[in-house]
């Protein structure tokens, strides 16, 4: 038995031996995934500290002010007293109104985008106007919404609606024009019904332009919300990024900058995966 | 009325600039129901065009395209399409994709019997392992039988490929074309094919298209695949018929893209005559061999200027090494016809080769006279001029070694005219000396080496010996027997007999080519053409001494003899025929046959000759069998051809024999 044993560990011993270093190897790439950004950000930090500690920066503080300053904000991050909301609070006003102003812009651009691809007098009639229409910059709406709706809320989610709409629209109505012939004559040469057609081959082949039209839109719309915040007030993280200049509270503006920057992050990440889930591509 | 009828289709596109591009015109196919088809040619020659049209994916813009007595109007499951790119949906299993289709298709059925026709045809394709996955998780060759499976669960009437496996690697194609064979030969569906793939059409279909280039492409030709069902790759490439019809199809392809070249160039190509319509020729592209020899002109002079395709004919010249090479390629079909030596065609007939006694047929005598008899330059300096010098010189030198002589084929007059020449002068041919078979090409090669003495053969393979100083011309055939049958044009009795207007047409061009290489202004012309690299491959110089009418006998003998080469045909003698069976009868080479009339009147297509100068408007001069007399005194009397040659002193024994013709055959 123990003759018999002895080659069968020395074996796997041998074998093994080589295999460890790819798999040092595969941990040293991952560790510097997660390590190389960390040295920079701590080299940024550094440089950011020294330059306020030698009084370069005005009235902007150094990073450990920052991270002291803005303790009771953090601790306080759930906050839900009246009038000291605190950022969680604050984060999500703003998300609830670009989660409305960007469900109304998907709808009516991914609508209006199948109608202008399928169709080819809708493409003609509204191109031209709506090429014009997407340079406009979203604060540039925010007068004549308000001047319009005469409120401050409503005013907010137009203009994020208007900043969304129109990448969606594009991709959409490019990715209807881009159904791959093959797949038309398919369905030509079937006789498929309109609604199969529709559900079986045109959203499908159209849904990664679709989504692309959409992750554009998401971090467009929440560009939008933080200054169109900052102009009709009330609760919401653009406004308490201004409210805080106002106070000189400027360490509360960084952590409410830095949430701002996550919360992006977050929405396009969210969009991404989810059009990763449906879309499927050759 | 055929199951499938394009009829007089045309596909007119307008071009991005506003112009109109003529991409078909009046194509005409009929399909019969369980017929394979393919449609073969360059890409741009619109049969992606009529594919489409067929689906209904692109009507025809005039005539029009029926199918099972219902004009298509529009696209439809009836005619499924198997796309080149397989054209799965990539977001849907492969399953899914296959009842997309059924789905669609068999509405009337139940859900139940549709999951059935679903998995059926998933199994039929092999794909049972992978019905669940998505097109994009499989290779190439299984997406294209889930394309396969996809179209053929839809039971259509009319199956369309569109280039099936052109995007798949050698192997996968392999594999894929057998299996779609085996599923075609247990469903027996109609199907049209579209390929550019030689190999792919001949295994698969029934019937080839071969559309010509476009703008303005139609069906060029339709060959039939003469190979026995149910095929298999391994029998099907061992079939004689697989290269012969491969070769067909490569052929009309290079031609059509050399063609194509030409046009894009903006170059016209050559053509001396206007078209005439032949009207209804069985067979229009031949394949027709010939011997490196200058008495290939009418074949060579033919194709060069345009008489072929004056009469509709489309002719590949294929230089064959040796006499016996070309009677091999007639007799298995590899040629429709090629020049042969004079006795061949009689003797293949009467089973002169041993191997078979296969029946052919001559219409035409492509060339009398051209041949010389070549010593080498040692007779030249111990005397010899003449045979007679010859017989002499022979019997001063018993004691060398034996002499040996070069012919071309025992049925060639090069060797009944070099016996005669020799017994003549009492040499008897086969026991004073050896005869071997050597192909023309390479006679000066053997006389330069000394693996022979002397040689007869035709030009310029004499006059290069001259030339070069190697040898010495004692006679030439105009000594010997002026005027004498050379070469005629043969072909298997089954062919004439299947191509009756074919073999007009071809006995018409090549009696014009013949004219045109007698008109003495021409030689010249016809002495370059004929001296090219892919004829005889010489150095014009030699190829003129014999047709330029000024020939040099060698060592300063030099003659005008502007009867060395004809190729006129009109005034024959038909007894110069019986001379040539009658010498063969001589030396043994066959046993006379005594109703040779009889296998005269098969051999020789004198109404097949007539015809052509019919359609040429030539008055043909009757041919009868009359006295024939030959320089040195001796007369064939048709009435007495065995009295004839029981007056020779040298010969061996004779045998008669009654020879029974063998059953007209329509067999190709």
């Amino acid at each position: 038995m123990t003759t018999t044993k002895e080659p069968v560990i020395t074996a796997p011993t041998t074998l093994a031996a080589p295999k460890t270093s790819p798999q040092l190897k595969q941990f040293m790439d991952n560790a510097s995934v997660v390590v190389l950004p960390l040295i920079a950000l701590a080299i940024f930090l550094t440089i950011w500290q020294s330059l306020s500690a030698a009084g370069m920066t005005g009235s902007l503080p150094g990073p450990l002010q920052v991270v002291q300053d803005t303790q009771p904000l953090v601790t306080g991050f759930f906050n839900n007293d009246e009038n000291d909301k605190g950022l969680f609070w604050q984060l999500a006003a703003s998300l609830q109104r670009v989660a409305i102003g960007y469900t109304l812009a998907a709808v009516i651009g991914v609508s209006v985008g199948i109608l202008m691809g399928s169709v080819r007098g809708f493409q003609l009639a509204l191109d031209p106007l709506f090429q014009i229409l997407r340079t406009i910059p979203p604060l540039a709406w925010l007068p004549i919404a308000l001047a319009a709706l005469s409120q401050a809320n409503p005013s907010a989610i137009f203009v994020i609606f208007i900043t969304a709409v129109w990448p969606i629209i594009i991709n959409t109505a490019v990715g209807v024009r881009a159904t791959p012939q093959d797949y038309r004559n398919v369905a030509s040469v079937l006789k498929l019904s309109k609604t199969t057609y529709f559900f079986k081959i045109l959203m499908p082949s159209a849904a990664s332009y679709i989504f692309t039209g959409l992750r554009i839109a998401v971090g467009l719309s929440w560009l939008a919300i933080v200054a169109a915040e900052m102009l009709t007030g009330g609760v919401g993280i653009g406004f308490f990024i201004w409210d805080s200049y106002n106070s000189s509270r400027m360490s509360d503006i960084i952590l409410a900058v830095l949430c701002v920057g996550l919360v992006g992050f977050a929405l396009d990440r969210l969009i991404y995966y989810s059009g990763r889930l449906l879309v499927v591509s050759e | 009325m055929s199951y499938l009828e394009i009829q007089s289709a045309g596909k007119r596109f307008i071009s991005r600039d506003g112009k109109p591009y003529e991409a078909l015109q009046n194509v005409n196919l009929q399909v019969e129901e369980g017929e394979f088809i393919s449609i073969i040619g360059h890409s741009g020659c619109g049969k992606s065009t009529v594919l489409n049209m067929v689906a209904g994916l692109g009507l025809a813009t005039s005539g029009r395209v029926v199918v099972d007595g219902v004009p298509v109007s529009g696209p439809g499951p009836d005619r499924m399409v198997a796309f080149q790119n397989h054209s799965l949906l990539p977001w849907l299993t492969v399953r899914q994709n296959i009842a997309l289709a059924v789905d669609a298709v068999h509405k009337d059925q139940t859900e139940a019997e549709r999951q059935q026709i679903v998995e059926e045809h998933i199994t039929m394709v092999s794909l049972t392992k992978a019905a669940d996955k998505k097109p994009g998780e499989i290779s190439g060759g299984m997406r294209q039988r889930v394309g396969i499976a996809r179209a053929l669960a839809t039971r259509p009437k009319v199956l369309l490929l569109d280039e099936p496996f052109g995007a798949l690697d050698a192997l996968t194609r392999g594999r894929l074309q057998e299996e779609l064979l085996r599923i075609w030969e247990a469903h027996r569906i109609t199907v049209v094919m579209v390929t550019h793939d030689v190999e792919e059409a001949l295994l698969l279909s029934d019937r080839i298209v071969m559309m010509s280039n476009g703008p303005s492409a139609r069906v060029a030709e339709i060959m039939t695949v003469e190979l026995p069902r149910p095929r298999k790759r391994i029998e099907v490439i061992n079939n004689p018929n697989y290269y012969r019809q491969r070769n067909e199809l490569l052929y009309y392809l290079n031609k059509a893209k050399k063609e194509k070249l030409l046009r894009e160039s903006g170059l016209k190509i050559p053509q001396v005559a206007p078209k005439v319509s032949t009207g209804g020729l069985e067979k229009t592209e031949l394949f027709l061999g010939f011997v490196a020899l200058s008495d290939c002109a009418p074949l060579v002079i033919a194709k060069e200027k345009g008489f072929f395709a004056k009469h509709g004919l489309d002719v590949t010249l294929n230089r064959e090494p040796s006499w016996k090479a070309i009677l091999e390629g007639v007799l298995e079909d590899r040629l429709d016809g090629a020049q042969m030596v004079a006795g061949m065609v009689v003797g293949e007939t009467l089973g002169m080769f041993k191997r078979s006694n296969v029946p052919l047929a001559t219409a035409l005598t492509l060339s009398r006279n051209g041949n010389a008899i070549t010593l080498a330059r040692r007779f030249w300096d111990q005397g010899v001029r003449s045979n007679h010098d010859f017989k002499r010189y022979l019997d001063s030198d018993r004691k060398g070694k034996g002499h040996t002589f070069g012919m071309t084929h025992p049925a060639s007059m090069h060797n009944l005219l070099l016996r005669y020449w020799l017994a003549e002068a009492n040499i008897d041919p086969d026991h004073d000396l050896s005869m071997v078979v050597i192909p023309p090409p390479q006679m000066v090669a053997n006389l330069q080496a000394g693996n022979i003495d002397g040689y007869c053969v035709g030009e310029p393979w004499n006059s290069r010996a001259v030339h070069e100083g190697l040898g010495f011309v004692p006679a030439t055939d105009l000594d010997i027997y002026p005027g004498h049958v050379e070469k005629v044009l043969g072909v298997k009795e089954s062919w004439a007999t299947a191509n009756p207007k074919t073999h007009v047409a071809l006995v018409a061009a090549l009696i014009e080519a013949g004219r045109y290489c007698d008109e003495p202004a021409n030689r010249e012309e016809v002495i370059r053409l004929v001296s090219q690299k892919t004829y005889v491959n010489s150095d014009p110089i030699y190829a003129s001494l014999g047709l330029s009418g000024a020939y040099d006998y060698g060592f300063g003998r030099t003659a005008q003899t502007p009867d060395f080469n004809v190729f006129d045909q009109s005034g024959v003698n038909k007894t110069e025929r019986l001379w040539v069976l009658a010498q063969m009868a001589r030396w043994g080479l066959v046993s006379f046959p005594n109703n040779w009339r009889e296998l005269f009147e098969r051999v020789y297509c004198d109404d097949v000759h007539a015809k052509a100068m019919a359609q040429l408007g030539l008055e043909a001069t009757p041919s009868t069998y009359e006295l024939l007399s030959l320089p040195d005194g001796t007369r064939l009397d048709p009435a007495d051809p065995l009295g004839y040659i029981e007056r020779f002193a040298i010969k061996r024994d004779v045998t008669t024999t009654e020879f029974k013709l063998p059953s007209r055959l329509l067999a190709v």
